[in-house]
């Protein structure tokens, strides 16, 4: 009787496909003291609980972006086992919020590409947008922000998280990136909560499948702590 | 008149959907449920003489051996993102199915597999079939018909699949394999 001879050799090993999470943070003056602290200890539990997390751990390719007078790449998009913990970040200046997104934007179509030309899968990335107040960078630029990722929303190309950060938020602004559903207001510094909610969010998207219903994605579950 | 004869392509299509859709709708009646909740894509090869028919909707992979060589008939339909695809049931199954004909000429076997199973037998970045799959083909076209019908033999099958296949993915895991002898030559008829 012939035997099935089928070594591992035999067989490939596809990478895991892929969520990619962009994080787009306000790092403007009014941040400064209890805020950026808070602010930099809710991402580092996010890469902690992605890191625990068996599926998301190997699915998650998380990239920070930071606006303040300027706009930065502090983590270009990487897995939690080569993404750098944040030491701390320095808070300053003004509210470059369009120029913020749209340095997002375009980090993640540069991951999307490298995606696509290495045979990577992935799926609908996030961009998690928090600010504590108004944009008062570049007009056109913001114009151009609201423009590309309302039209990635409509497309089902992007699903966004736009953030409110204190009582001095413009949720009229974080609203206007998000025609489909409203912006979350913070109930005060709690970044733990949410980043914890944001992981778990992760984790159950890498674990969907084609014919799946799409992940419910529990806004319910942060009534608790912030305002819908 | 057989499929592999007629020139009306976008009408087979046509048919196709409408007979799988009138099949998942009596069996939605039957289930209880909506026909949506039946989504699903589908892989199909089917020989008639010397030719042979592939159709495929979704993701997936359709591969042969001819000449002994693994070849690509169909691969994943993804849309953009790893968990879209279309379905059966998708309003554009008709328009994003893919519906080929061939010679059988030298081919000498298929390998059907569903997304779950092409995570180990499909490399995505180079668009190849495992040699697993090449090793299969043979395995089946080889082994005497009371062979593939013995239960051992069909365990060990089952076994590979249900292991080293199923274990890589958290996906559907489907595998479908169709095989023949290669066909003799002249001169090693003589």
């Amino acid at each position: 009787m012939a035997r099935i001879n089928i070594e591992n050799e035999d067989l490939f090993e596809n990478p895991a496909p892929r969520v990619p999470v962009a994080l787009c943070l306000d790092t403007s003056g009014s941040m400064d003291g209890a805020p950026i602290r808070e602010l930099v200890a809710g991402v580092n539990q996010f890469f902690d609980a992605i890191d625990k997390d068996e599926d998301a751990h190997d699915a998650a390719e998380i990239c920070i972006v930071e606006f303040n007078s300027g706009t930065k790449v502090i983590q270009d998009f990487a897995g939690v086992d080569r993404a750098q913990r944040i030491s701390g970040i320095d808070a300053r200046g003004a509210t470059y919020l369009g120029e913020g997104v749209n340095l997002a934007l375009d980090t993640l179509e540069t991951r999307k590409k490298m995606y696509s030309d290495t045979g990577v899968l992935y799926y609908q990335p996030w961009l998690v947008l928090m600010t504590d107040g108004g944009p008062n960078g570049s007009a056109a630029e913001l114009e151009r922000a609201v423009e590309r990722v309302t039209k990635m929303i409509g497309d089902k190309k992007l699903t966004i998280f736009p953030i409110g950060i204190g009582p001095d938020a413009d949720m009229s602004v974080l609203a206007r990136f998000s025609p489909t559903k409203p912006p979350l207001r913070l109930q005060g510094l709690s970044f733990n909560e949410f980043f914890a909610w944001l992981s778990k969010s992760v984790a159950r998207v890498s674990q969907s499948s084609p014919g799946d219903a799409p992940p419910k994605l529990d806004l319910e579950g942060l009534a608790g702590w912030a305002e819908l | 008149m057989s499929f592999t004869s007629r020139g009306d392509g976008a009408r087979i299509k046509a048919e196709i959907v409408s007979s799988l859709l009138a099949r998942l709708t009596s069996l939605s009646a039957r289930l209880e449920c909506h026909v949506k909740d039946l989504a699903s894509t589908m892989l199909a090869v089917a020989t008639h003489g010397d030719q042979f028919v592939v159709v495929h909707i979704g993701d997936g992979v359709i591969g042969y051996v001819r000449d002994g060589e693994l070849r690509i008939a169909s691969s994943p339909d993804n849309d953009e993102f790893a968990n879209t695809t279309t379905f059966v049931t998708s309003s554009s199954a008709i328009t994003s199915m893919r519906l080929l004909r061939g010679s059988l000429e030298g081919v000498t076997g298929f390998i059907l597999m569903s997304d779950g199973a092409a995570e180990s037998l499909y490399n995505q970045r180079t668009k190849m079939l495992a040699p697993a799959c090449l090793k299969l083909v043979r395995l089946l076209a080889d082994s005497p018909t009371y062979q593939t019908k013995n239960p051992i033999h069909r365990k060990r099958l089952r076994k590979f699949l249900a292991t080293r296949v199923r274990e890589a993915t958290k996906d559907d895991c489907s595998l479908a394999l169709l095989a023949r002898l290669p066909a003799l030559s002249p001169s090693s008829r003589a």
